[in-house]
Order: C-alpha cells, then sequence, then structure tokens
C-alpha cells in the first residue's frame, strides 16, 4: 500500500508544479523558471524545518511566499521580453538557480551532526515527517490537501474576471491593451501566483523526498512543469491533473514492466499527443462540449 | 597571460561547433518563427549514426565517419520536421514546442537504450598533432574541428546567397505571405530548411565528438543549452550573428573555466545571459524585421 | 473645446511619410469621417491616437491632455476605444468574458472593490454585460466561443467590447469591411444610436454609402495630408477630393 501512497505523492507535487506553469502559460508565457522558484522553495522550506527548527506549516507558507517573491522580481524584467526569449531568459534563470545551489554550502553543527546544504552533495536529513511520526498515508493526505487547495483557487480564477483577463492577454497583447489591460501588471501577477505555488511544491517535495540536490531541478522538471497543462489542456486546471497522472501514474509507474522502453516512449508519446490533440487534451471547445453534454443530460453542474 | 590566450584559443576554436548549432536554431527560426528544440539531441544522434560505419567497416577513416554523420543529421533534421512541424497548425505554437521536446527525449532515450547508456569512443583526425610556439600550443584536432566548421559555414552562405533555394529562403524568412504568392512552396522550403540545418547538426555532433574524444548522451542538454545561448546572443534569425557569438560563448566559457572552476563556470554563463536577454533582447547583431 | 485634438501630427516609418503633418479637431458629440485612397494613412492615425505607436512630430490632445506619456491601456482609461479594422477578438473565451475584461473604465473600478472587480463571478457584471448583449443582439449566444461567430456578429462584438469600456471616444477602423448592404445598415443604425446616447465616434472608412449617411464632418486624407475638410455635401462637391479618388483632372 505505502507504493500507492508514494506514487500519489509524487503525483500530488508534480500536479503542483504543473499548476505553477499552467497559470503563466494562460497569459501565452511559456516560462522554464518554475523549476529554480520549485528548488528555491525547496532549500528554503528544509533549512527552516531542519536549521531553524520550525513546524511544517509556517516553513511551507514561507516558502510559497519566498517563491512569490523571487517569481515577482524575475517577472518584472524577465517579462518585458516574450515569446522565444523569454523562454530562454527563464530557461537561464532556472539554470542560474540550480547551478547556484550547486554551488552553495551552509551548513550548521546540531547535536554533533553537521545539517544543512552541502554544494553538490546536496541537502539530506530533511527529516520533519519522520521525526514526528507522520505515517506515508498521513504524508501523502497532506499534500493532497494543498493540492486540492491550489486547484480551487484556480479554479475560483478561472470563473472570475481574473481568469477571463489572464486567457485574454494570452490570446492577443494588442487587442488586450486595447481594452485597457496593463500587460506588465497582468503577467507579472500569474507570474507571482505561479511562484508561489512552484515555492509551495518545493517546500512540500523537499519534506517528503528528506533529501535534495541540486540535480532534481534541472531544465527536466522545467519541462515537466510546462507539460503537464500543454499536454493537459489549458481549458481547466483538471487538464493539468489529468496529464500529471497519466505521466507519472501510468507512463512511469504502469509501464514499469517495459523496461527502458517506456522511457522510448514517453518522447513519442508526446510527439503523438501534440499531433492528434495541439491545444491539448481539454481545451476550450472541449469543455463547452462537455459543458452542454452535462446541462443536456441534466447531469448536475458538471465539474469542468 | 599566457594560461588566458591559451584557455581563449582552445575555446575559440571549440566555440565554432557551438556556432554550428546555433547557425541550426537561428535559420529555423528565420523561416519558421519556431525553434525546434529537438535540434541539438538530433545533432547527436547524427553524430552517433556515424559511428554505425565503424559496425559495418572496422576501421573506416574518420572523414568516412563525419560524412555519414552529415547525411544521418540531415535525415533527422526531415524526420522532427515531419513530425513536430508539418501536420501542427501554425497557430498553435505551443504544440509544435512541446513536441520537439518530446523529439528531444525520444532521440536521447534512442541514443541512451541502444548504447546502454555508456559514452563510445569517436574517431578524430590530426589528434597527434600540436602546433607550439614556445608555450603556447594549438590542439591539431581542434584546428582540424575549427577548420570543417568554417567550411560548412562558408558552404551554407553560400548556399543562402549564391543560389535559388539560397534566395526563396530568405524570401520566406522575411516575407511568408508574399513568398507564398510569388508562388515559392513554403512547405517545401521549410522542409529543405530542417534539411539543411540537420545536416550542419549532424557535422557539429561529430566534431564536437571528435574533439571531446567520446559521444555520450549527457551531450544533448547541454548542447541545447549552449545552441539557444548562441542564437539568442547573435540575434534570432542572424547568421552572422550566430557564427560571432558561438565563437564568443566557447572562448568565454573556456575562460571563466580557467579562473573559476567548472562547477562555477556555468553559473555565470546562466547569469550572464539573463542580464543580456532581459536588457538587449535583440542580440548583438539583431536581424532586421525579427520578430518577438 | 474639440474633444480630440491633432496639431501638427506627423508618423514616418523608414522614408515612408504614413501622416504628414496632420490637424483635426473633433467636437464632443460628432460622428467625424475619415476618408481617403488606401495608404493614406487614415488607419495610421487611429493607430497613433490610440497609442500603439509613438509621433515622430506633432501632438495629440484628448480633453485638453497631451496623449503622449500615456501608454495604450492608459488611454482607454482615459476614454478612448477602438475596434481593429481586421477582427481582434479572444477568440477562446466566450462572447460574455469577451465583454468582461473589457470593464476597466474608471467608472467600472469605482462600482466594485478590487477583490470583487478581479475576483467575483459573473453575476456581479450582469446589470453592465446585458444590455450590451443586447445592443449588439448577441444574447442568444452569450456563451458561445468568439472564434466560433460568424463574421457579422464577430464585428457586432468588437464593437460591444469597445462599449463595454465605456469610451467617450470610439476609434472604428472600417467597420464595415466585408459587410453586405443590409449590414451596413443595421451598422449605421448602430453607429447614429451611439451618437444618440452621446458617444463621440471617429470613423475610418471606405463605404460612402456609410460615411455620408452618418458622419458630421469629414476629413480627407491623401499621402497623409488633410486635402479637405467639411460636412458629406461640402466633400462630394470638393473637387480636390474628386482628384484624389479618381486620380484624373479635377471635374
Amino acid at each position: 500500500m505505502d507504493f500507492y501512497f508514494g506514487l500519489a505523492q509524487i503525483i500530488g507535487v508534480h500536479t503542483l508544479i504543473g499548476l505553477s506553469a499552467y497559470i503563466v502559460l494562460l497569459t501565452g508565457q511559456v516560462s522554464l523558471a518554475q523549476a529554480g522558484f520549485f528548488a528555491v522553495g525547496a532549500y528554503a522550506a528544509g533549512m527552516l524545518t531542519v536549521l531553524a527548527g520550525w513546524a511544517i506549516l509556517p516553513a511551507l507558507a514561507a516558502s510559497a511566499l519566498l517563491g512569490a517573491a523571487v517569481a515577482c522580481a524575475v517577472g518584472f524584467p524577465a517579462l518585458r521580453v516574450k515569446g522565444l526569449m523569454l523562454v530562454i531568459a527563464t530557461l537561464a534563470f532556472g539554470e542560474g538557480v540550480r547551478l547556484f545551489f550547486f554551488n552553495f554550502d551552509y551548513q550548521v553543527a546540531k547535536g554533533g551532526v553537521k545539517l544543512g546544504p552541502l554544494g553538490g552533495e546536496g541537502f539530506r536529513q530533511i527529516r520533519y515527517f519522520p521525526e514526528n511520526g507522520w505515517t506515508t498515508m498521513d504524508v501523502m493526505l497532506f499534500i493532497w490537501a494543498f493540492v486540492v487547495l491550489t486547484m480551487a483557487l484556480l479554479w475560483w480564477f478561472d470563473r472570475s474576471r481574473y481568469g477571463a483577463v489572464l486567457r485574454a492577454v494570452g490570446e492577443d497583447e494588442l487587442a488586450a491593451q486595447s481594452v485597457g489591460l496593463n500587460l506588465t501588471a497582468v503577467k507579472v501577477s500569474a507570474m507571482t501566483v505561479g511562484g508561489a505555488i512552484a515555492g509551495l511544491g518545493g517546500g512540500i517535495y523537499a519534506h517528503y523526498t528528506t533529501h535534495i540536490e541540486h540535480a532534481s531541478f534541472g531544465i527536466l522538471l522545467a519541462t515537466f512543469a510546462i507539460a503537464y497543462p500543454i499536454l493537459g489542456g489549458l481549458g481547466s486546471v483538471f487538464g493539468t491533473l489529468l496529464a500529471a497522472v497519466f505521466v507519472q501514474g501510468f507512463l512511469v509507474e504502469g509501464l514499469r514492466f517495459l523496461g527502458d522502453w517506456r522511457n522510448l516512449l514517453f518522447g513519442a508519446l508526446i510527439v503523438v499527443a501534440m499531433n492528434v490533440r495541439p491545444r491539448g487534451f481539454l481545451d476550450a471547445p472541449t469543455l463547452l462540449w462537455l459543458k452542454r453534454l452535462f446541462a443536456r443530460t441534466g447531469g448536475g453542474s458538471g465539474a469542468a | 597571460m599566457l594560461d588566458f590566450l591559451q584557455a581563449l584559443s582552445d575555446g575559440v576554436l571549440f566555440g565554432a561547433t557551438y556556432a554550428l548549432i546555433g547557425i541550426g536554431f537561428t535559420l529555423v527560426f528565420g523561416v519558421m518563427h519556431k525553434i525546434n528544440m529537438a535540434y541539438g539531441a538530433a545533432s547527436v544522434g547524427g553524430a552517433y549514426c556515424g559511428l554505425l560505419v565503424l559496425q559495418v567497416m572496422a576501421g573506416a577513416p574518420p572523414l568516412v565517419v563525419f560524412f555519414c554523420a552529415f547525411l544521418a543529421g540531415g535525415l533527422l533534421g526531415w524526420l522532427v520536421y515531419l513530425t513536430c512541424f508539418h501536420f501542427i497548425p501554425i497557430t498553435n505554437p505551443l504544440a509544435t514546442l512541446m513536441a520537439t521536446v518530446g523529439m528531444l527525449l525520444l532521440i536521447d532515450e534512442i541514443i541512451v537504450h541502444t548504447t546502454a547508456g555508456m559514452p563510445m569512443a569517436y574517431p578524430a583526425m590530426f589528434d597527434d598533432v600540436m602546433l607550439r610556439v614556445g608555450e603556447f600550443t594549438l590542439r591539431g584536432d581542434l584546428m582540424m574541428v575549427f577548420a570543417v566548421s568554417v567550411l560548412c559555414m562558408a558552404g551554407l552562405l553560400a548556399l543562402l546567397y549564391r543560389t535559388r533555394l539560397g534566395l526563396a529562403t530568405r524570401a520566406v524568412s522575411q516575407q511568408t505571405v508574399a513568398a507564398l504568392l510569388c508562388g515559392i512552396r513554403v512547405g517545401q522550403v521549410n522542409a529543405t530548411t530542417f534539411v539543411v540545418t540537420g545536416l550542419l547538426g549532424g557535422i557539429a555532433g561529430a566534431m564536437i565528438g571528435a574533439s571531446v574524444g567520446t559521444l555520450s548522451p549527457l551531450l544533448t542538454t547541454p548542447l541545447t543549452v549552449k545552441g539557444l545561448i548562441v542564437t539568442v546572443i547573435g540575434g534570432l534569425g542572424s547568421v552572422p550573428g550566430a557564427i560571432i557569438a558561438g565563437l564568443m560563448v566557447g572562448g568565454f566559457e573556456s575562460v571563466l573555466q580557467l579562473y573559476r572552476g567548472v562547477t562555477e563556470r556555468d553559473l555565470y554563463v546562466m547569469l550572464l545571459l539573463f542580464v543580456f536577454l532581459v536588457f538587449r533582447p535583440g542580440g548583438l547583431f539583431a536581424a532586421k524585421g525579427g520578430r518577438d | 473645446m474639440a474633444l480630440l485634438e491633432l496639431k501638427g501630427v506627423s508618423r514616418h516609418f523608414g522614408g515612408v511619410r504614413a501622416v504628414d503633418g496632420l490637424d483635426l479637431a473633433v467636437e464632443p458629440g460628432q460622428v467625424f469621417g475619415l476618408i481617403g485612397p488606401n495608404g493614406s494613412g487614415k488607419s495610421t492615425t487611429v493607430n497613433l491616437v490610440a497609442g500603439l505607436f509613438p509621433l515622430t512630430a506633432g501632438a495629440i490632445a484628448f480633453e485638453g491632455r497631451s496623449l503622449e506619456a500615456l501608454p495604450t491601456h492608459l488611454r482607454l482609461q482615459a476614454g478612448i476605444a477602438r475596434t481593429f479594422q481586421n477582427i481582434r477578438l479572444f477568440g477562446q473565451l466566450s462572447v460574455w468574458q469577451n465583454l468582461w475584461v473589457a470593464q476597466n473604465s474608471p467608472e467600472d473600478r469605482a462600482r466594485h472593490g478590487f477583490l470583487a472587480r478581479w475576483l467575483g463571478g459573473q453575476s456581479g457584471a450582469r446589470d453592465e454585460i446585458l444590455p450590451l448583449l443586447e445592443f449588439s443582439g448577441l444574447a442568444h449566444k452569450r456563451d458561445e466561443l468568439a472564434s466560433n461567430l460568424s463574421f457579422g456578429e464577430q464585428r457586432r462584438l468588437e464593437l460591444a467590447r469597445a462599449m463595454a469600456t465605456r469610451p467617450k471616444l470610439l476609434l472604428l477602423d472600417e467597420p464595415a469591411a466585408g459587410m453586405n448592404s443590409e449590414e451596413v445598415g443595421q451598422l449605421r443604425e448602430r453607429i447614429l444610436s451611439l451618437r444618440g446616447r452621446g458617444v463621440t465616434i471617429l470613423l475610418v472608412e471606405h463605404v460612402m454609402e456609410l460615411v455620408m449617411g452618418v458622419t458630421d464632418r469629414i476629413a480627407v486624407l491623401n499621402f497623409g495630408q488633410k486635402i479637405a475638410e467639411g460636412t458629406p455635401a461640402e466633400i462630394q462637391a470638393d473637387p480636390a477630393v474628386r482628384k484624389a479618388y479618381l486620380g484624373g483632372e479635377a471635374a
């Protein structure tokens, strides 16, 4: 059973980082910086519980705030450029953060053991959960509480004017300006919310793996972050969840019997999926269709 | 001072391969306004295909290996076009971006799978030659890499500026719709661009293998990142810009490595790139009419 | 005082003088027509007033205030809205959402609190949006995606979206392009109804049937310069205008 709880933990954290990219993608910007915000959150939360002795909730709150602050600070200069230049600028930022932690030493002796981040060795012994007697199931439920909370928040955004504004900027920047929207403010706000979600996800990740190192926060993680919402479709937050479950649950774990071939399948599936459904699985027309289907059969309000 | 010069010259010579990769990214961007994230992986893949010759014909001369890498690179370029660009509507930039990322992972994994992830030795030429001027040396293999790369760039520039195909390519890159109205088959030009950049990539991959001495799937990610950096610094869509930026990045990174060590080197490169991008987004030599 | 005043406005693109020393004064409540052959600088003028690119020379004042330092989105909040020559809707947004995101006028900001304005649901904006849907005849399509609308409906939605910003001045860039004569008739009714509500309109148009029917005053551009200005009747009789349009000698 613990195996499935562990899997659910991975899916939960990946959903969070996917959601952090989702809100930025709504404004039409591709950010490869999400892994960087994630790393900042992971190291910050880890250091707060291990070195400063904070409890988990305030540590996570701090990592989310820090992620938001870093994202906002990066967003202001970075969002002056758009399209491909932004992809590369955020890539550079994300890699910069990773390399920073690669060179980052901050060790404090505690009870005869030296604890804290140690460059390429990483940051070991983030043992808040085991020390406080949490079972795998407790941790899993804890993670999913945050996933549900985040999804609820983004779903609410989506139904509000803010969500429509984000999408309007993503659709046509010139037209958005012409109806009085401040592009910079809208994009930076999305980046900030995304940074908070990524920081939160990173903080959670640091505690359930207990050992973080710079290599986990590389380009691959940044790519996964944008892959979930793009594959799942930008029509709804549920697309990102679906994609994370599909990729981490089915492709990575479910196909384990295929051995190495599974990795081949992953790349190929992305290519095929993008050819068949360029707008992702849950796009706006599909959602509209689903909504009407539910309305016609009278099957309740419909989650989408 | 001597150390500095040595590091700089080695870096600039090796930088010629970065220039080739940068040209590949920049040409595709110029013609289609899309980025081909699979390009670095396809280049390494092409270089690996070159090694297949050694399976068939043990002890084949390095030149044959390089030539096969060149051809295989072209074929891979066409495959990438077909799978990631041909069928996906142009109005969906995210889908093409993601598809090329998928292709990157796929090529990477095919390499890992067939070689069991082990680095493979790559043949080189003139690796026993050393030019010495006092303490200062020029490695023969690096000079060969530089010479081959320069030859390829010259060939490309001749193709772009001296042939009808090049004219059509430049026309599409400047005004796609107008080119279409003039009877240029844009789809065909796009496909050709991918083949040409693929050919260049195959050579670049082979040259990197030759100067490092081994090929490994671990090369693809740094190569992709370096290629993007070169493209951006040179200005999106500018071929001469990519050449100069490639040599610059090669020299710069080699010098930084000398003074700051290999672990810190990339950190400075990344920070510099971020600052560069944000405050000089047009690149060193921004191409006229370059869009976002 | 004129609502919109252009003084010696020029915009050069390289060597091309798209607009060259243009003076215009649009009085409040007017429907002001801007006509001229293709490439005479009409759309450039609209884009300059909307703030798409900076002036090469001259000054634009709106309600007596210089617009120079105002970025596009603040010009809208000052009361200048526009439609585009080639329709630019938010295609993957519903009709309702297209109107909703446009509510950035000072009145809308004052009406709802910050949180309610950004994070409130659709019902909060009912009173403002329903009349716009009625006005543009799109009430039955409120949940349809904008990209699924017909051409004529898209034009109507774009006009409604501009109205959702509660403009004092509305810039219409060839709103009748591609319309049949029945649709042009409907558009004419809409423009006159907007005028009745006190909205000032700057109308760029080729369809003379529309221009002559709704405008109070017309300026004619050729090669970026104003060659005539007057009432529709005066313009129709002006020899310089006929020359610019027909290319031959003045009749």
